[in-house]
């Protein structure tokens, strides 16, 4: 088992990896950036080390600094949460250059999975349906029209080498194609210096559901389930559940086992997340895979009653899933809310100065926060403050704990999204389970008085 | 760099020119007195303890505040050791703070004689020190013109990023 971890990361995902060393009797080693000098996971951490000005690519994404900080303290693990390195292929590398395990997937698999054709393809490979779509990139009209033939319509035209909406455009009927086709060429060049664009259906009310992965280094693979996560606003997610009201038990059992024999095929290790979107006959489609551990992970702990990052901590000193995570039973349903510093309405940061904090409890909650009174939330980061997460046993029972909880959560001094949670925990078609990925773009406008 | 104990020091220990037992002294004249800060300068040395409590340290408030004013005080001692230089420093030199995280090193190899000493005259430019993360050795260089009087971390010890190395009595060249 490890001696020593050193947590690549900061805020809530930090605490929680922290907690689970402690869990496991190892210690623990937080860095920090000028501007978390007194966050929690500095305070809580065994030895802190400063490793940068404020810049998230001067301190926690900067590599050399990292890592001369793990040599300095002499560790054996590093973790590294979600964002910042955890995908970072290059990062896994130099810490097993370092004679540092690095907690999670392998360099190679981390690098696969990031390259979101090379994962479509293997997945593809091993039997996981993928939405229909040119294969790679469209070099002319003539390409276009074929393609469109074949994937059907209404179809979706991206730019290859980036995202965000740009070179992004939709072809409903046969007419529009090849105008389209030229206009996203024209603004993929613009926004990222290539017009190649690709193609794929458009599923048009369509339902994020991923399913939470672990693999040991033994060549075993498991699922825990899966969570659904369709409310999204700007494909960052708002609000998770586990398990989802779209998937009956064969669907997960079926689409489950596929995952399963996929990863361990490829030999994943630690955790992971396949995300599928849901059309509305039915059909799972591969979209991408996640090699790390994910902001909702609490979700799928909360039904399974499995420590996901202490089984990641296991899985890495080289136990075997059985010993990691042994037997579980799914039990009842769980909701998440993410809580950001944001104006609830219009979405723009708030950081600032917490004045007063109190965070709900009762059965069934848990809050993972590094938020407190008096802390300051600096600018230079992602705005997620909490996440509050209400299990029952069963959806309603969740709704209405989520509720309760969301009323009992007080926050002052910045502006957070609990309106916005509040809002949508009231909402007729939320609570009867019919969401899909265009839910909150549906949610009336708050009127400004 | 903050490697804090968890417990109360005891013991005659000393950091750096800092009697602890004297500290601690002084904390329980604070505690018996109901301070919230103490400032003790001498000509050589320049102490300050806060309280945890006292508002700008940002404490979590769901702990009672002598609990943890116990286990941040403690922490703070050693910190002040370094923040009393800088207390004491910002007055009138010109402090080297380690750009990176590394093991510092004096002298350019073991057993060589170290790059600068107290009282040494130095340009800008001028490499004091090496500081080794992972496994490159980087020169630390001056960056002002000056006389060290302040030597901050010992040969061989781990430093953190923005920690101060030298102080310097900056001498604007003629």
């Amino acid at each position: 088992m490890f001696r020593k971890i050193l947590v690549a990361n900061r805020g809530e995902i930090a605490l929680r990896v922290l907690s689970a060393c402690k869990e496991l009797d190892i210690r623990t080693v937080a860095v920090y950036s000028e501007a978390d000098r007194h966050a929690l996971h500095v305070r809580f951490a065994d030895e802190a080390i400063c490793i940068g000005p404020p810049r998230s690519s001067d301190s926690y994404l900067n590599i050399p600094q990292v890592i001369s900080a793990a040599e300095v303290a002499n560790v054996d693990g590093i973790h590294p949460g979600y964002g910042f390195l955890s995908e970072n292929a290059n990062f896994a590398e130099v810490c097993e250059a370092s004679h540092i395990t690095f907690i999670g997937p392998s360099p190679a698999l981390i690098r696969m999975m990031g390259e979101k054709d090379r994962a479509r393809a293997e997945m593809r490979a091993a039997g996981l349906p993928i939405i229909p779509g040119s294969d790679g990139v469209v070099p002319d009209e003539a390409a276009a029209k074929k393609a469109a033939a074949e994937i059907g319509l209404p179809l979706m035209i991206k730019a290859a080498e980036g995202g965000g909406g740009r070179g992004m455009r939709v072809v409903r009927t046969k007419r529009e194609l090849i105008p389209a086709f030229l206009t996203a060429r024209a603004e993929a060049e613009q926004a990222f210096g290539s017009p190649n664009v690709y193609m794929e259906k458009l599923i048009e009310r369509p339902r994020h559901i991923e399913f939470q992965v672990l693999g040991d280094r033994h060549g075993n693979v498991i699922h825990l389930g899966e969570r659904e996560c369709s409310l999204q606003r700007r494909h960052q997610k708002v609000l998770e559940e586990s398990p989802s009201m779209a998937l009956d038990a064969a669907t997960r059992d079926r689409i489950g086992c596929h995952v399963v024999q996929a990863l361990r095929k490829l030999g994943y290790s630690n955790a992971g997340t396949v995300e599928f979107l849901r059309d509305d006959s039915g059909r799972l489609y591969f979209i991408e895979m996640n090699a790390r551990v994910q902001v909702e992970h609490p979700v799928t702990e909360m039904v399974t009653q499995v420590d996901i990052v202490k089984a990641q901590i296991r899985v890495a000193a080289g136990q075997s899933l059985e010993d990691a995570v042994g037997s579980f039973q799914p039990r009842g349903h769980a909701i998440e809310c993410r809580i950001n510093a944001e104006d609830p309405d219009t979405f723009a940061p708030s950081p600032g100065r917490i004045t007063a904090f109190r965070v709900p409890g009762g059965p069934g909650i848990r809050v993972d926060t590094a938020a407190y009174a008096d802390a300051v939330i600096p600018p230079y980061y992602d705005s997620l403050i909490a996440k509050l997460v209400a299990h029952g046993r069963d959806r309603a029972e969740a709704v209405a704990r989520m509720a309760g909880a969301l009323d009992g959560f007080v926050v002052e001094g910045i502006k957070t999204t609990i309106p916005l949670h509040k809002r949508i925990l009231a909402e007729p078609e939320f609570i009867a389970g019919k969401i899909d990925t265009h839910f909150l773009e549906r949610l009336a406008p708050v009127e400004v008085k | 760099m903050a490697k804090k104990s968890k417990q109360a020091s005891g013991g005659a220990s000393s950091l750096r020119g800092v009697d602890l037992v004297e500290v601690e002294r002084l904390l329980a004249f604070m505690q018996k007195h109901g301070l919230e800060e103490f400032d003790y300068e001498t000509s050589t040395i320049r102490i300050r303890l806060k309280k945890a409590s006292a508002p700008s340290s940002g404490p979590i408030h769901a702990t009672s505040a002598s609990e943890v004013s116990a286990t941040a005080a403690t922490a703070a001692v050693a910190a002040a050791a370094v923040r009393s230089s800088e207390a004491g420093a910002a007055a009138d030199l010109h402090l080297i703070k380690s750009p990176i995280v590394g093991t510092f090193y004096s002298a350019p190899s073991p057993g060589a004689d170290p790059f600068v000493a107290r009282g040494r005259s130095v340009d800008a430019g001028q490499v004091l020190c090496i500081i080794e993360a992972m496994k490159l050795m980087n020169e630390i260089e001056s960056d002002v013109a000056g006389e060290i009087v302040e030597i901050y971390v010992e040969n061989g010890s781990p430093v953190e990023y923005g920690q101060p190395l030298f102080g310097i009595r900056s001498q604007v060249k003629k």
